[in-house]
This record gives C-alpha cells, sequence and structure tokens, in this order.
C-alpha cells in the first residue's frame, strides 16, 4: 500500500468535567492518527465518551487538554473541512429535505443555483429523489438519516465524522444504510470516522477499527480490516475478525 | 381530458355522524336551557325571541349614530391597531431578551414585576395622562396583548435545543445565520402560541376598556344595554363577543398553519 499520509492526528487528547461529584473524566489520552480516505472506526462499549472525542474534532465542545492537528495545523473551534452526521439526524424540523441539505453551502452565502445543483446531486446519490419538497416529519428514520448523510456532503467536507448515524434504526434498515454508507464511501471518497458500539457494523465498515475501552475513553486496540467489499458478514475471515474483537470488549452495564 | 377518477366515495362511519351531531346537540341543548329558564324572568333573562328581535331591531336602529356593524368594527379596528404593535414591540423584544442573556438580566426583573399587573389596572393612569380618546383604550389593549407575545417568544429563544445549534455550529453558521435560520423559525410554534394568547387577551381586554368610558364598540353596548336596563341588547352583545372571539382564533390558527406549514404534516 506504500506511505499513507496523515490527515488527522489527535495528540494526548483529554476531556473532564467537573460535576457536582467532582472531576469526570471521560477521554483519558487520546493518541489517534487517521490517514486520507480511509473508514476509521471508533468502537467501544455504551457511553465511553467516543461521542465526546467526536464532538472535539467537530469543534463542538473543547479539549481539556491535547491537540488536534488536521494537515500539522492546530485547529481552534469548528472547521469547514470536518463534517458531521449527527446521532440524532438533528434534521430542521422547519426545513424540507433541500433546505436541510443545502444548508452548509447556504451557510457559506454560496448563489441558491450552484448550491441547489450540488445537493440535489447528494439527495440522488443517498436515493432521495423525489422527496426535495417533504418535511423530515413526513421521512422514516432510515431516510432521515439519508437526509444527514447528504447534508454532511453537499458541505463537501474532508473528514467526516458520524456519530452512531444508525443507532436508532431497526436491524434491517441498519443493514441496508451500512451497505449505503460502504457505496457512497467507495462512490465519493472521503476520510470518515464513524463511531458505534455495533461490534459486527464496525467489521463491516472499517478500515480500521479503533477499539476503546469502557468509562474514561482510552484506545485499547486497532485492529485493520483488509477484507475486500463489500463485505461477507458470515465468511469465516469476517466472523474471525468479530470474535477477536468481541473477546476483548469491556461489557458495557 | 383526463378521465374522471371514478372512486367509490368512503363510506359514511357511524362516528363520523356521531361527531356531526355533538356539537349541534350541544348548541340546542343550550337553547333549550335557556328558554326554560327565561321563561319566568323575561325582565332579568330575556327570552331567545326577545333577544332575537333585539338583534333585528339593533341592525335598523344604530346606537349613537353607529350600526351594529360599526360597533364590531370599532372595537375590531381598536383590537387590530394594538395587535399590530404588539406583534412588532412584542416579538422584537422576545427575541432580544430570549437570544442575548445580558439584555435578559438588565430587563427581566423590571418586565417580571410588570407582567402580572393586569392590564385593566392600568385604566386609571393613562385616562389620567391620555384621556379618554382612541390612544388610551388601544394603548390598554397593547398593554394586555404584548405579555403574552414577550413570554412565549423568550421561552421559545431561550429553549432552542442544543441538537440544532450544535448544527449550526457544525456547518459554521456565523451569528446572523445561527439567529435567523435556527433560533427564531425553532421558536415559532411558541411565538404563536404567543400570539393566540395575545388576540384572546385583545379581545377580551378591549371590552373592558370599552365598559369605561367609550361611545362605539362592542363593550360599549354592554353598559348601554346595562345604563338603559336593556337586557335583550346585553345579550346580544354577549353573543356577538363570543362569536366574533370564535372568528379571532380561527384565523389566528389559520395565519399559523399558513406560515408552520411542518406543523400541519406531522
Amino acid at each position: 500500500m506504500g506511505e499513507k499520509k496523515i490527515r488527522l492526528k489527535l495528540t494526548n487528547l483529554k476531556k473532564s468535567y467537573d460535576t457536582a461529584k467532582g472531576k469526570f473524566q471521560a477521554v483519558e489520552q487520546v493518541d489517534l492518527e487517521v490517514y486520507d480516505n480511509e473508514f476509521l472506526v471508533l468502537l467501544g462499549p455504551g457511553h465511553c465518551g467516543k461521542t465526546v472525542l467526536l464532538n472535539m474534532i467537530a469543534g463542538l465542545e473543547e479539549q481539556t487538554e491535547g491537540e488536534i492537528l488536521l494537515d500539522g495545523k492546530a485547529i481552534n473551534g469548528s472547521d469547514p473541512r470536518i463534517g458531521m452526521v449527527f446521532q440524532k439526524t438533528a434534521l430542521m424540523p422547519w426545513k424540507t429535505v433541500m433546505q436541510n441539505v443545502e444548508i452548509g453551502p447556504k451557510f457559506r452565502k454560496v448563489e441558491k443555483t450552484p448550491r441547489r445543483k450540488k445537493a440535489q446531486e447528494y439527495i440522488d446519490l443517498v436515493g432521495l429523489k423525489g422527496f426535495e419538497k417533504s418535511y423530515p416529519s413526513e421521512l422514516s428514520g432510515g431516510m432521515k438519516q439519508r437526509v444527514g448523510i447528504a447534508r454532511a456532503y453537499t458541505n463537501d467536507p474532508e473528514i467526516l465524522l458520524m456519530d452512531e448515524p444508525f443507532g436508532a434504526l431497526d436491524a434491517q434498515t441498519r443493514f441496508v444504510m451500512e451497505q449505503e454508507v460502504s457505496r457512497i464511501w467507495e462512490q465519493e471518497k472521503r476520510t470518515i470516522i464513524f463511531v458505534t458500539n455495533n461490534i459486527e457494523e464496525a467489521c463491516y465498515l472499517g478500515d480500521r477499527i479503533v477499539l476503546f475501552s469502557e468509562c474514561p475513553a482510552k484506545v485499547k486496540e486497532i485492529y485493520v480490516n483488509d477484507l475486500p467489499r463489500p463485505r461477507d458478514v458470515i465468511s469465516p475471515e469476517f466472523l474471525k475478525l468479530r470474535t477477536r474483537i468481541s473477546d476483548n470488549t469491556d461489557l458495557a452495564l | 381530458m383526463k378521465k374522471e377518477n371514478t372512486v367509490v366515495p368512503n363510506k359514511i362511519k357511524a362516528s363520523d355522524v356521531l361527531y356531526f351531531v355533538l356539537p349541534i346537540l350541544s348548541i340546542a341543548l343550550l337553547i333549550v336551557c335557556w328558554e326554560v329558564a327565561s321563561k319566568n324572568t323575561a325582565e332579568s333573562f330575556p327570552t331567545i325571541t326577545a333577544t332575537w328581535e333585539r338583534f333585528l331591531r339593533l341592525l335598523d336602529k344604530p346606537i349613537m349614530r353607529v350600526s351594529y356593524w360599526g360597533h364590531i368594527l370599532a372595537s375590531l379596528k381598536r383590537v387590530c391597531i394594538a395587535l399590530i404593535v404588539s406583534w412588532a414591540i412584542g416579538i422584537s423584544f422576545g427575541i432580544l431578551i430570549g437570544w442575548n442573556k445580558k439584555m435578559d438580566a438588565f430587563f427581566g426583573t423590571i418586565f417580571s414585576f410588570i407582567r402580572p399587573i393586569p392590564p385593566i389596572a392600568w385604566i386609571p393612569l393613562i385616562t389620567i395622562w391620555f384621556g379618554i380618546d382612541e390612544f388610551p383604550k388601544i394603548l390598554i389593549v397593547f398593554i394586555g396583548a404584548v405579555m403574552p407575545v414577550v413570554i412565549n417568544t423568550h421561552a421559545g429563544l431561550s429553549s432552542v435545543e442544543d441538537l440544532y445549534l450544535n448544527v449550526g455550529t457544525a456547518f459554521n453558521a456565523n451569528k446572523r445565520q445561527m439567529l435567523f435560520e435556527i433560533a427564531i423559525p425553532s421558536a415559532l410554534p411558541s411565538i404563536f402560541a404567543g400570539i393566540r394568547t395575545s388576540t384572546s387577551t385583545a379581545w377580551m381586554v378591549v371590552l373592558a376598556a370599552e365598559m369605561l368610558g367609550a361611545k362605539s364598540g362592542v363593550g360599549f353596548l354592554v353598559v348601554r344595554g346595562m345604563d338603559g336596563f336593556d337586557m335583550p341588547l346585553v345579550l346580544v352583545a354577549m353573543i356577538t363577543i363570543g362569536i366574533v372571539g370564535a372568528l379571532l382564533s380561527i384565523i389566528t390558527n389559520c395565519i399559523e398553519r399558513g406560515l408552520c406549514p411542518w406543523e400541519r404534516k406531522k
């Protein structure tokens, strides 16, 4: 594969909160390198601070200690090169599908025609052609998250963060969406950091899988997954990887 | 030409009939009760017939040279002017104190003890300051109508979900976009709750204001009836108040549905 280019580098990243019961450590010293165009999965049990880690990268929360370097430069606050797909879809109920998707370029004051064209491209890509004028309340859970994905892509981010995007979906829809994300990633290569607590999802999607320990979040082990895509979830190699990871996972209570 | 759709009309369900009949039944019952109750007390509680005749007479004979419709329009005019001004000022002020914490800290305290003073309590002061012209009446209605708008707008803007604000941050919205694209639309349902309350409050307050020194308006009709011991007139005015009030709330609901289309499709 040759030398891989490092896009994002987290060094000694820590996050703690002051609570009534004293200091709560959510993220404990995370050092991580993310390569260009890789699909990186952050896997960990329950509420172990993976979301906090992602929020820090997205600039929604400030780290207590450590640095986040994008292409070698520290980032402060939210960076337009980093996009996010939210856990609870976070679509604005007062905006139609089109208005939700075009939000990124609109905030950057891109003219209506080019931004609509771009938004339409991604609406088509996620398979929602014909739903441009629908409101989120008229869509199913899976469709809403497709809008969330289209919204993130339309803003043209170089790094895409996905925070348990399919956590609220039923098993069937979830699997379809995993296939979709994998397909879209192969079609539109980006660096993706995907958070999940589902081992199968992690093995299905990730080039590398970073396993976190239970609170505070700390990197336990990193697995490289070079099974060919689309992956067969019942092939012996897939199941072997899955078992290796699950044997090493802390139980969430 | 397209062929007409020949779908078999939906069968009328028993429950549909029931929900159509129930409101009619309640009105019929009210009329019967009214008739029975007023049979022996025609003097203090006029019958329906007497009230209806008074209504027809009112259509013919203006009071204080103002027709029945003129009186309604006089009240509505005061309400409308006061409402439009109170929405403009109330929503702006509510956004200001709901969005800006410093402004909230500055104005919040004053506002929270001016708020419980009923608009009617302002009447003596306002009468001394501005007399009994049109302006003081509109001002009193304004005071009553502006409070719920401010309170609801403030509540809506100070409780915008963090999730939506995070989306704004993640997509690099500037402060202006944060307010106009995210905070205000997400507060719209609660702003409209304020508008609805202000409309019904304004209608109540205008009648109270008209009962204290006016030469026109539906509130004036009530007082006129009371002074002349013309109970049928009082009843005509009361029913008018009820019907116009109900129409006003239907109109505000329609405006809300037009402006918040996403609410309708839930």
